[in-house]
C-alpha cells in the first residue's frame, strides 16, 4: 500500500526524502556530539597548558585572583591515566575544560578541603574512570607555584546531588573529587576523598 | 557519490557547531524553566496608642500619645508625646534608607500648665527608629506622671448647689426619713437612689445621716485641692521586623481618674474610675503573607467613696457596651462607657487592623457641659505581600554539585534517528517508480 503510494505520488517521495536527510543530519550530530566535545576540550586544554606556565597566572595565583575559566592546577592520577589541567570555577562554561575547582574551597595544597569537579562523559571525560580508584592511589596536583601529592583515603562512594557537605571545609589538607554517577546520568554523585601526603618541590 | 560527500560534510560541520555552542551537562543545561513574574517583598506595619484624649469644656488635649510606622522600603518613623502638640514633650524620628538609625533624646517638661485648667506633671515623649540590615523597627512612647484638673473656680457652682440643697433639707429634718429621701430624690437620686438599700435609708433611719451627707460633701469639696486627678500609664507604639514576622504592637497602660480627690473618708476621692490596659497587636507573616490582628480591650471598674459608705466604699463593675451613669441628676453626673475591641480585614489585599477601644467617660455633665475623657485606646495594622521569585531563582537557590555527564542518551538518540533515516531510504529505493508508471496511474 505504502509502496504503491510512493510509486504514484512524487510529492510524497520528495517529502520523505527530505525528512530522511534531516534525520541523518540530526542523528550524526547527536552521535558525534561526545566526540565533538572531546575535540573542543582538547583545544581548550592546549591553551590552558600554555597559560598555567605563564608568569601572569603565577602572579594571579599568588594573589588568589585566578579568574573563572583560567588554569588553576594540573591533576595527575596515574592509576586511571589522568593528566589534565583544572580551571577555576565549576560553571558550565568553565567545565568545558573538563574539570573545575570549586571556588568556595581551599586552593590546591592549602590547608583545608580542595574540591574539584570533573566530567565523567563528554568534554574529555577526565573523571570517566574515577570509580576505579582504590585507597592508596595517589593524586598529584601541580599549581603555578608548587604542588603536592594526595592519597585516596577511602573507596569512592555515592551521594545525592545536593549533598554539599562533601566540599565542606576540613581541618587538615584534603582533596575531594566529584563527578556524576552512574555514567551518563546525573541522578547521583560519585565522590573520591584523598588526604595530603607530601609537597612537591616548586616547579 | 558527490551528494553523499556533501551530506557527510554538512553532518560533520553540524556536529562541531553543536559541540561548540552547546553547554556542557550541568545543572544549568536542563530544560529552561518557564518564565515566572517576579515581585519584591513589601509590607507595612503601623501602631498607635493614646493614653488620654481630653475634651475640657471645649478645649481638646491629647495626653500620652505614641505612634510607629515601618515599611519594607525600608523606612521607619516614630513619635512620642507627653502632651500632643506641646513642644518640649514631643520626640519624633524618621529614617528612610537601610542601615540607618536615630535615637533623639527624651523630651520632658516638668509641671506643664495646659489651657489654664490642667497641670501635667512631668510629661515626656520618646522615639527611636532603626533600619539596620534592612529590618526596620520603630518605637514611640508618651508618658505623664499625673494630671490635675485644678480649676477651683469650677467647684463654686457645685458648692452653691449643694448649699441650696442643704437649705432645702433643713426645714424638713423633723419629717420621716422616707419623706426626706423622696424630697431630695429628684436631685440626689443618682447618689442615693441606687444606694438607699445599702445605706439602710429605707424607712427606719433618722434624717441625720442625710443632712450629714450633704454637709460632709460641702466640707469635702471646700477642702479638695483639685476637681479631677488623673494618674496615667505610659502609651507605647512599636513596629518591628524579624526574619519571619513583622509585628505592630500598641499599648495604652491603665489609668485612674479620681473625682474630687480628698473628699471621702481617709482622703479617698468621691469617685475613682480604674481603667485597665488596652493592647492591640497586628502581625504579618513574611513567609505566608498572612496577617493576623488581636486585641485586649481595657476593663474598668468604679469605686465610690461617698462619705456615707465609710472607708470601705463601694465597687461597681462596668459592663461592656452598657453605659453606667452615676450621680444622675446632679452637677456631678458621670457616664462611663466601656468599649470593646474589634478587628478588620481588607479582602482586596489581606491587610488587617485591630482596635482595642478603651473607656469613654463623661464627667461632671452638669458643669459647663462637662469633661469628656477617652482613655486607653490602641490600634495597629499590618499587611503586605511576599517576595515572588522566578523558577530559575528557585533552582539556583538549591545548591547542588554540578552535573558532569548526563548526556548518555544523546548518541543513542542519534543512532535512533539514523536508523529511522535508513528505513525511509530503503522504502524510497524499493518504491522507485518504473518508467511511465506515473503517467499510467493518471
Amino acid at each position: 500500500m505504502l509502496l504503491d503510494l510512493l510509486r504514484t505520488r512524487r510529492w510524497l517521495r520528495r517529502s520523505l526524502s527530505a525528512l530522511s536527510v534531516l534525520l541523518v543530519l540530526g542523528g550524526v550530530a547527536l552521535v558525534g556530539y561526545p566526540f565533538a566535545t572531546n575535540m573542543w576540550q582538547g583545544r581548550i586544554q592546549k591553551q590552558l597548558q600554555q597559560q598555567i606556565a605563564s608568569p601572569q597566572l603565577q602572579q594571579a595565583y599568588k594573589e588568589h585572583k585566578v579568574a573563572t575559566g583560567d588554569s588553576l592546577t594540573r591533576i595527575k592520577i596515574p592509576a586511571i591515566g589522568l593528566d589534565t589541567v583544572v580551571v577555576e570555577g565549576t560553571t558550565p562554561s568553565a567545565l568545558r575544560a573538563g574539570a573545575g575547582h570549586y571556588p568556595q574551597t581551599s586552593l590546591p595544597c592549602d590547608v583545608g578541603n580542595v574540591g574539584i569537579a570533573g566530567h565523567r562523559t563528554t568534554y574529555g571525560r577526565p573523571f570517566g574512570n574515577l570509580d576505579q580508584l582504590k585507597p592508596g592511589d595517589t593524586i598529584e596536583l601541580t599549581t603555578p607555584i608548587g604542588g603536592c601529592v594526595y592519597q585516596v583515603s577511602k573507596a569512592p562512594f555515592v551521594t545525592t546531588p545536593t549533598d554539599m557537605s562533601v566540599i565542606d571545609p576540613t581541618g587538615e589538607r584534603s582533596l575531594t573529587l566529584t563527578t556524576c554517577h552512574p555514567k551518563g546520568s546525573a541522578a547521583q554523585r560519585l565522590i573520591v576523598r584523598a588526604t595530603w601526603v607530601k609537597d612537591l618541590t616548586a616547579a | 557519490m558527490r551528494s553523499a560527500h556533501r551530506l557527510g560534510a554538512i553532518a560533520l560541520a553540524g556536529t562541531v557547531m553543536a559541540a561548540m555552542l552547546a553547554l556542557p551537562a550541568s545543572a544549568q543545561t536542563t530544560t529552561p524553566p518557564p518564565t515566572v513574574q517576579t515581585r519584591a517583598e513589601s509590607f507595612i506595619a503601623t501602631a498607635a496608642a493614646r493614653g488620654l484624649d481630653l475634651n475640657l469644656f471645649g478645649t481638646h488635649v491629647t495626653i500620652g500619645q505614641s505612634s510607629a510606622v515601618i515599611n519594607s522600603t525600608p523606612s521607619a518613623k516614630a513619635s512620642g508625646a507627653g502632651v500632643a502638640l506641646v513642644s518640649g514633650t514631643v520626640s519624633s524620628s524618621e529614617v528612610d534608607a537601610a542601615d540607618q538609625s536615630a535615637t533623639p533624646p527624651k523630651a520632658c517638661v516638668l509641671n506643664l500648665p495646659v489651657a489654664n485648667l490642667l497641670t501635667v506633671n512631668l510629661a515626656c515623649g520618646e522615639s527611636r527608629v532603626d533600619t539596620t540590615g534592612g529590618a526596620p523597627s520603630a518605637f514611640g512612647a508618651g508618658s505623664v506622671a499625673g494630671v490635675d484638673l485644678a480649676g477651683l473656680t469650677l467647684l463654686q457652682p457645685i458648692i452653691d448647689l449643694l448649699q441650696s440643697l442643704l437649705n432645702a433639707i433643713l426645714p424638713v429634718v423633723d419629717q420621716t426619713v422616707g419623706t426626706v429621701v423622696n424630697a431630695i430624690g429628684p436631685t440626689l437620686g443618682g447618689i442615693l437612689g441606687p444606694l438607699a438599700g445599702n445605706l439602710g435609708l429605707g424607712s427606719t433611719s433618722n434624717v441625720a445621716p442625710v443632712s450629714g451627707l450633704v454637709t460632709s460633701l460641702l466640707d469635702g469639696i471646700k477642702k479638695a485641692t483639685s476637681l479631677v486627678g488623673i494618674k496615667l500609664g505610659d502609651s507605647t507604639a512599636q513596629a518591628a521586623t524579624a526574619p519571619g514576622l513583622v509585628t505592630a504592637t500598641a499599648t495604652a497602660a491603665g489609668a485612674q481618674i479620681d473625682l474630687l480627690p480628698g473628699l471621702a473618708a481617709g482622703g479617698a476621692p468621691l469617685l475613682s474610675i480604674i481603667v485597665g490596659q488596652a493592647k492591640s497587636v497586628s502581625t504579618f507573616d513574611r513567609s505566608t503573607a498572612k496577617s493576623t490582628p488581636t486585641f485586649d480591650a481595657a476593663v474598668a471598674r468604679v469605686h465610690l467613696g461617698l462619705p456615707l459608705l465609710g472607708t470601705a466604699g463601694l465597687d461597681i463593675p462596668v459592663q461592656l457596651n452598657t453605659p453606667l451613669t452615676l450621680l444622675a441628676g446632679t452637677p456631678l453626673e458621670t457616664t462611663i462607657s466601656l468599649g470593646a475591641g474589634r478587628t478588620a480585614t481588607d479582602p482586596s489585599n489581606g491587610s488587617v487592623a485591630s482596635y482595642a477601644d478603651g473607656v469613654s467617660i463623661q464627667l461632671l455633665k452638669g458643669i459647663n457641659g462637662g469633661i469628656g475623657l477617652d482613655l486607653a485606646h490602641a490600634e495597629t495594622g499590618a499587611g503586605g505581600q511576599t517576595r515572588l521569585v522566578s523558577q530559575q531563582e528557585v533552582v539556583q537557590q538549591v545548591p547542588s554539585l554540578p552535573k558532569t555527564g548526563n548526556d548518555a542518551w544523546l548518541p543513542m538518540a542519534g543512532a535512533g534517528l539514523l536508523l529511522a533515516a535508513l528505513g525511509i531510504r530503503r522504502r524510497l529505493v524499493a518504491a522507485q517508480p518504473v518508467a511511465g508508471s506515473e503517467r499510467v496511474s493518471r
